[in-house]
């Protein structure tokens, strides 16, 4: 660990010290960090607030983080932290972390446990994973990491012997998207997400919400496109505050989008308003997309997705005024609707038809950064496969990606295709992650054992048979973030501030624990982060004493097609080396290979669809326990249209309960009654309304979706749930 | 003298809160208060045809300060840039300033028995940093600088490119925070969070409050000064043994 010394405090403690020990009497307010007459240290990490990783300084004293300052040396975030990553304190002060190892003495869920030494609980941790392999086969043992610690579990479990692991962040998030765009220029989207948002002449928003969803940077970017006069169309059944900012905000009925991007594409070929040098260089399949889109007019459009045909033609026009500078946000969040991955390619074919992939202001090329090799023993083979679906069932959910979650949950539930009797739980609240908790929790009755590694007791630990308290980012090294979606290709790395507090363990040391116990020593081969972090900087040539001062370090990038090296790669690793506009995967596949609309289920009569998104000031449902954090918004609201709140007799600021078309209901929850919504949908923020009696902060404030969330419609392509399937009603407040 | 000001762009805001946190967490903000805060306009305007904004609120370190003159200690200054201050040594925690500024500034920390409010972080000026919540800021809404530099954005915002300062016609004592950006925007802010006339609180409030201040001050004193002896008594003590 590498500290600095913030600039000046040696002089100025000295005369400070006088001052301080006389406390209230200080005459001048001093900031906490400046306060005290010890250093004050500067140590350089980033943050897990969220997963964009911030460039994070944290300022220690005594032992203590006192604060939390954006890192000015990290290329992509250059200081800027958002209400999160400025809250970060509070997840490593929060009085309710888990603080020791627990083995369970309750009953599932009850929430009673006892307290157990590291030793106890890891031998308990081998032992019964090496019974279930004897019993029921290495691959019984399902795995549900998230995060980038998360990686030193997942060599873990591939070492032990199973396939099955599923994150999130594919079949909930973004595997459609990552999907679509690898199927059509060759290359997943990949996250931060490399938009030129910055230099763009026209911004598209597909039901991105940016500004609401906070990623720095992005919103940085952003923002600094439209003050040098980008223009903005924000697509949105809801009035964001990114359609606050639009030139064009399109109230779309919900389950449309993809009649509008047909019609955009539609007005591009049939006014000869597309790029086509850049198609004829480098694209496939412009003879039968265009005959594909032949009928998919604006006229056709406007009735489907509620926009007029002049406006659609309005901007498609400004599109083609733009290109190839348009930038057309892939979105982050994309598992709608279940033909989500369809979508994303018709986002991928306008962007394409725009010359805007690889070209400034549209999405640029990622750069490589050599990563060193940790050369480990080959994994052993699972001759019974994946039990998920993936890549079998769902064939573009390929062994690269993250996995179903969902799928997981169904083959434990069913013992098919073989039993799964043991769950490990990596930094993931699976009950508000996953939809249909009804289908979680029944499996988790199923279950031999489950072990949960967080760093709060959120739901699921009292379920658990063993909790491993987990130290936060702030208390633990993580694997170093190679990020190459950036304008400069960069290297940033996870260090500790401070020691764990209380008994918590970094992920590493207990992945390495349970290896040792496990015999699977020679699947980490380094004893400490510092030898693990040398290995994977080896062939960078960085100075790792700068980059653990600095806390990262960046590369000269190559983003547009123009700069290209040879060593770069192909431009579109695709099968044909070009952008397949006609997706030859989806051919053989027998899927749709140019993508068409299908209507989606409208709501019943006296029914809203739900749809819902993020707030600035939390991260799913991560951050609800955070003192400050639950100070700025302690719970979410429902948005409803206000003539429609009028209508059905409700006030804003009403406490209602929403009731599911299956009867599922909701926590009670505020309304915000607003023109700010289409009258077809409701809208809340995701994350709230946890029933963890042990997030005392968090405990039933607000509403969570996923209660909601009984039926989803899968994605035949790669398996995502699409989750705006569900219908609500508005019922007096059931305070029961 | 520079002369600070601040400039919040509101076409820039997307009212994220990383301003409020980075300022609570600089400055150690309860909960429930802040030096800084951003809170959202109403929607306004019919389906589809909407408007809203953000607005960022904090000391405006006006010209013509009401919470000056309302503060009976003299804990309540102007200092030589033009950044009003407050002495906390002189700070009895009455709760006169507080009543008397127009834009809900300032608050009462409890555990300091003082007031609080944005001083443009004067201690971080000092070492040459900005504020914490221009630092931190992701859109880039805040701007700080010099109203006498003519080079600065804060000159340009508003001098020349029109941003606009929340002042009635009730309420007009020079607030040195600027809103930029379109003019709607400064006005739903206005409408919605208009400047409340100064008002102030009951002379019998400011006397309980001096006090107890006078109450804790003997108290202290007192307890300082048996302290004082009784350490000397000590050091004197282990003196003698070393020798």
């Amino acid at each position: 660990m590498r500290k600095i010394t913030r600039r000046g405090f040696l002089q100025a403690s000295s005369v400070l010290a006088g001052v301080t020990s006389v406390g209230a009497a200080t005459a001048e307010p001093r900031p906490p960090a400046w306060r005290g007459d010890t250093r004050v240290e500067q140590i350089a990490t980033n943050c897990e607030m969220c997963f964009w990783r911030c460039g994070v300084m944290a300022e220690v004293a005594d032992g203590r983080v006192v604060k939390l300052q954006g890192n000015p040396h990290h290329p992509l975030t250059k200081g800027q932290l958002c209400a999160r990553g400025n809250a970060g304190t509070q997840l490593l002060y929060d009085p309710d972390r888990l603080k020791y190892p627990l083995i369970r003495t309750g009953r599932r869920g009850e929430g009673k446990f006892r307290r157990a030494s590291w030793n106890e609980a890891l031998d308990l941790f081998a032992a019964r994973l090496t019974d279930l392999k004897k019993k029921y086969g290495s691959e019984s043992v399902a795995f549900f990491p998230h995060g980038v610690a998360a990686g030193f579990f997942g060599t873990l479990m591939k070492a032990f012997g199973t396939p099955n692991s599923a994150e999130p962040a594919f079949a909930q998030c973004r595997g459609p998207r990552d999907v679509g765009y690898q199927l059509t220029f060759g290359r997943a989207v990949n996250s931060p997400e490399p938009v030129d948002l910055e230099e763009a002449k026209a911004i598209v928003l597909i039901g991105s919400h940016i500004g609401e969803n906070v990623f720095t940077s992005q919103v940085t970017n952003f923002i600094t496109g439209l003050q040098r006069g980008a223009k903005l169309i924000v697509v949105d059944p809801r009035f964001s505050t990114a359609a606050s900012k639009a030139d064009h905000w399109f109230p779309i009925k919900p389950g449309t989008d993809l009649a509008l991007l047909l019609a955009w594409t539609n007005v591009l070929i049939a006014e000869n308003l597309y790029d086509k040098e850049y198609i004829d260089q480098y694209a496939t399949g412009m003879k039968e997309l265009e005959a594909h889109v032949t009928g998919f007019t604006p006229e056709w459009a406007e009735p489907i997705t509620e926009i007029s045909a002049a406006q659609i033609r309005e901007t498609a026009h400004l599109l083609a005024d733009a290109k190839p500078a348009v930038a057309i946000h892939p979105g982050r969040h994309v598992t709608w609707y279940g033909d989500d991955t369809q979508r994303a390619r018709a986002m991928a074919i306008l962007t394409a038809l725009l010359g805007a992939y690889g070209r400034k202001g549209g999405m640029f090329l990622p750069t490589k950064v050599k990563q060193g090799r940790i050369p480990l023993p080959p994994f052993p083979d699972s001759d019974r496969g994946r039990a998920d679906g993936a890549g079998t069932k769902y064939p573009l959910a390929t062994e690269e990606s993250q996995g179903l979650t969902q799928g997981l949950v169904q083959a434990t539930i069913n013992a098919s295709p073989y039993p799964i009797k043991g769950w490990v739980v990596y930094g993931q609240n699976i009950l508000e992650s996953i939809p249909q908790r009804q289908n979680t929790l029944k499996a988790i009755e199923q279950l031999e054992f489950m072990a949960v590694v967080d760093v709060l007791p959120v739901e699921q630990t009292s379920y658990a048979d063993l909790v491993l308290p987990e130290a936060t980012y702030l208390e633990r090294y993580d694997p170093p973030a190679f990020v190459t979606t950036a304008k400069r290709p960069y290297v940033a790395i996870r260090q500790p501030a401070i020691d764990p507090l209380y008994e918590s363990k970094p992920g590493w040391w207990i992945a390495k624990q349970m290896a040792t116990r496990l015999g699977l020593d020679d699947y980490f081969p380094w004893k400490d982060p510092d030898e693990h972090l040398s290995k994977l900087l080896a062939p960078l040539g960085v100075n790792e004493t700068e980059l653990k001062t600095l806390g990262a370090v960046s590369f000269e990038g190559r983003p547009y097609i123009a700069d290209r090296h040879e060593d770069d790669g192909p431009i579109f690793p695709t099968q044909s080396g070009k952008i397949e506009l006609v997706s030859s995967v989806l051919k053989d596949l027998n899927f749709d290979p140019l993508p068409k609309f299908t209507a989606v289920k409208e709501p019943p009569a006296g029914y809203l669809r739900l749809i819902y998104g993020r707030a600035p000031m939390h991260s799913f449902s991560r951050s609800q326990n955070n003192s400050w954090l639950d100070d700025l918004m302690p719970e979410n609201q429902i948005w409803i249209n206000a003539g429609v709140a009028a209508k059905i007799g409700i006030r804003d600021g009403q406490v209602v309960t929403l009731e599911n078309q299956d009867g599922a209901r909701s926590l009670p929850i505020a309304v915000r009654a607003t023109e700010g919504i289409r009258s077809d949908c409701a809208y809340m923020v995701h994350g709230f309304g946890t029933r963890a009696k042990s997030l005392t902060k968090a405990y039933k404030k607000g509403t969570s979706d996923t209660d909601l969330i009984t039926r989803v419609s899968i994605d035949p392509i790669m398996g995502a749930t699409g989750m705006r399937v569900n219908f609500v009603r508005v019922l007096p407040a059931d305070r029961s | 003298m520079p002369r600070y000001a601040m400039v919040i762009d509101q076409e820039r805001c997307v009212g994220c809160q990383s301003c409020t946190v980075a300022c609570k967490s600089e400055w150690d903000v309860p909960n429930g208060f802040g030096r800084t805060r951003v809170r959202q306009t109403g929607t306004v305007g019919q389906f589809p045809k909407l408007s809203t904004s953000f607005y960022v609120s904090q000391c405006n370190h006006c010209d013509r300060p009401t919470c000056v003159p309302a503060c009976p200690t003299g804990a309540t200054y102007p200092d030589q840039n033009g950044v009003v201050r407050v002495n906390r040594a002189l700070c009895i925690g009455c709760g006169s300033c507080v009543a008397a500024c127009p834009y809900g500034a300032r608050y009462i920390n409890a555990s300091l028995g003082k007031v609080d409010k944005c001083d443009f972080c004067a201690s971080r000026l000092e070492k040459g940093l900005e504020p914490a919540c221009v630092t931190t800021c992701p859109a880039r809404a805040k701007i700080f600088g010099d109203l006498e530099n003519p080079s600065s954005d804060v000159f340009r915002f508003a001098y020349r490119d029109g941003a606009r300062r929340m002042e009635t016609a009730n309420v007009a004592i020079g607030p040195n925070v600027y809103y930029a950006g379109k003019p709607e925007h400064a006005e739903l802010a206005l409408a919605s969070f208009a400047p409340a006339p100064p008002r102030t609180i009951a002379p019998a409030r400011i006397w309980s409050s001096l006090l107890n201040k006078v109450v804790y001050l003997a108290v202290g004193a007192t307890f300082l000064g048996q302290a004082v002896a009784f350490f000397h008594q000590l050091s004197k003590g282990e003196k003698q043994f070393e020798e």
